[in-house]
């Protein structure tokens, strides 16, 4: 028995079934790496806060302008997600020049000497008990020093983009104590709680 | 408070200590050593004075907490060259060669540790070799201009006060640059030299002597401090690059105090020259620094 595929293009029916199943395969694959999709951070729709408290007193805002990172969600099986950032130290703003001039110093971020704040997540979880949240685990990197920290992850929505792609938000607001970084400078200036309101929004690749 | 706790950990307590230290080798050494400028280890004990209140001044404003090995950043490499120059400077006294090969691999060495970040982040490889060659002829004819300084600068109190102004200038350019820490460490220099000047001036007056309080041993760990200082404000910080060279080259001047001319103005005059010679790259240094901070404009403070 002959499978005809074309005019003059003869295939034998073994031949024809392996095809077939190497189609059904290799389809089953794409589901497969669409289940571990990989994101990249929309940078025009992502903020990097920053609260410190100045003398003690009033709550002061930053930003950092400059970021990438890339996020591979793996929704059948969160544990094998993976998340990664890089901050560039350089692009400090907190609407006063002088002032960033100065966080960029050696007294703060030193940018000239660690011009990245890194993360790297080992351990992604969903959240027990909670819906939408996830619990990242990972390495940050400031000042030359690597700590893991455990920080809570909102997935604020899903959607399609323009072009079809897959969109996520996500939201993390965690606090982190800068002296433990080596940040030690101005202890009665600025506090040593620093919080981060970090929020992403991210596109399928 | 916390103005008080850095005024007493980096100006207060080194002064104490170094004083404390070059008031012990002064009690030891007898008038005839207290001239002899290459006595050991009389003279090593002032190195060790420096090494010993620069170093409080260090712990006291980092804190024990973060001890820095291996270095991380810039100014931990300063904590690591007070205590190398001390060592260096215990060997300063026994032989000429050893001398020179301490300084050629010291200035080698130590641009590569301190500017790893600007070897791995900011220079491309070429560009980093030629900065690399550079900066270690520089340390090296620095750190002999020290060392020269030592002897062509008059005994008595014009050595350490010369190093204060010096000291007090690369601070005040600092902090102007807007790194105060840097300037810190700056400070605590200050600090040490305000202190032996103070004690060479008493003592001068007391018991007529010329004490050489900064004797070419301790020449390791004067230069090493100063020219790390100095890189980490011109490559991490934002000290203007005129300001820099001119700070660092400030010392050629010292030699003018050998020229016929000012010599025949006599011993006082000659000297206020040779130090006004030196100050003058000083004050230079800090007018580029003051004009570049903005610190007369509207918008200077936040």
């Amino acid at each position: 028995m002959k499978m005809v595929l074309g005019h003059n293009l003869r295939i034998p029916y073994t031949a024809g079934l392996i095809i077939a199943l190497l189609i059904i395969g290799f389809t089953g694959g794409i589901q497969l790496a669409d289940a571990a999709d990989t994101y990249e951070i929309d940078t025009a729709h992502s903020m990097i806060l920053f609260r410190a408290k100045h003398m003690g007193v009033t709550y002061n805002y930053g930003r950092f302008n400059e970021f990438t990172g890339e996020l591979m969600i793996d929704e059948t099986d969160i544990s094998k997600s993976m998340v990664e950032f890089e901050v560039k130290t350089a692009s400090v703003d907190t609407a006063n020049e002088k002032r960033d001039q100065h966080l960029r110093s050696s007294d703060f971020f030193s940018a000239k000497q660690f011009p990245v704040i890194t993360f790297k997540s080992t351990k992604v979880n969903m959240k027990e008990g909670k819906k939408d949240m996830l619990e990242i685990t990972g390495d940050l990197e400031l000042l030359g020093v690597k700590k893991s920290i455990t920080v809570d992850v909102e997935i604020t929505g899903k959607a399609k983009g323009r072009q079809g792609e897959s969109v996520m938000g996500f939201e993390s607001v965690f606090t982190i104590k800068r002296s433990e970084f080596g940040m030690t400078y101005g202890p009665g200036a600025v506090s040593d709680d620093i919080r981060l309101i970090v929020t992403i929004e991210a596109k399928g690749k | 408070m916390l103005v008080l706790k850095q005024l007493f950990f980096g100006l207060l307590l080194p002064a104490v200590v170094s004083g404390g230290i070059l008031i012990f080798a002064r009690s030891l050494s007898s008038k005839k050593d207290a001239v002899n400028a290459d006595k050991w280890p009389l003279n090593w004990i002032v190195a060790v004075a420096l090494s010993a209140g620069y170093l409080v001044g260090y712990f006291g404003l980092e804190g024990f907490s973060v001890l820095p090995f291996p270095p991380r950043q810039g100014i931990h490499w300063l904590c690591c060259l007070a205590i190398i120059g001390l060592i260096v400077a215990g060997f300063w006294h026994f032989s000429r060669w050893g001398r020179l090969v301490a300084q050629v691999v010291l200035a080698v060495v130590m641009p590569r540790l301190l500017l790893n970040s600007a070897f791995k982040y900011t220079w491309g490889q070429l560009e980093g070799v030629i900065w690399w060659v550079c900066l270690a002829v520089a340390v090296f004819i620095f750190w002999n201009l020290v060392q020269q300084s030592f002897t062509i600068l008059p005994r008595g109190a014009s050595g350490p006060f010369v190093y204060f102004g010096l000291s007090g200038g690369t601070a005040l350019v600092l902090a102007l640059s807007g790194s105060l820490r840097l300037a810190q460490h700056s400070g605590i220099l200050v600090a040490l030299f305000a202190a032996s000047w103070i004690i060479t001036f008493v003592l001068q007056r007391r018991s007529n002597s010329n004490w050489s309080v900064l004797p070419p041993g301790a020449s390791p760990v004067v230069a090493l401090l100063l020219a790390g200082i100095w890189m980490n404000g011109y490559f991490y910080e934002e000290v203007p690059a005129v300001s820099a060279i001119l700070l660092a080259i400030s010392l050629f001047l010292a030699p003018i105090g050998r020229m016929a001319a000012i010599q025949n103005l006599g011993a006082r005059r000659s000297a206020l020259v040779q130090i006004a010679a030196i100050a003058l790259p000083v004050v230079i240094a800090i007018g580029i620094a003051v004009a570049r901070s903005g610190l007369f404009d509207e918008s200077s403070g936040y």
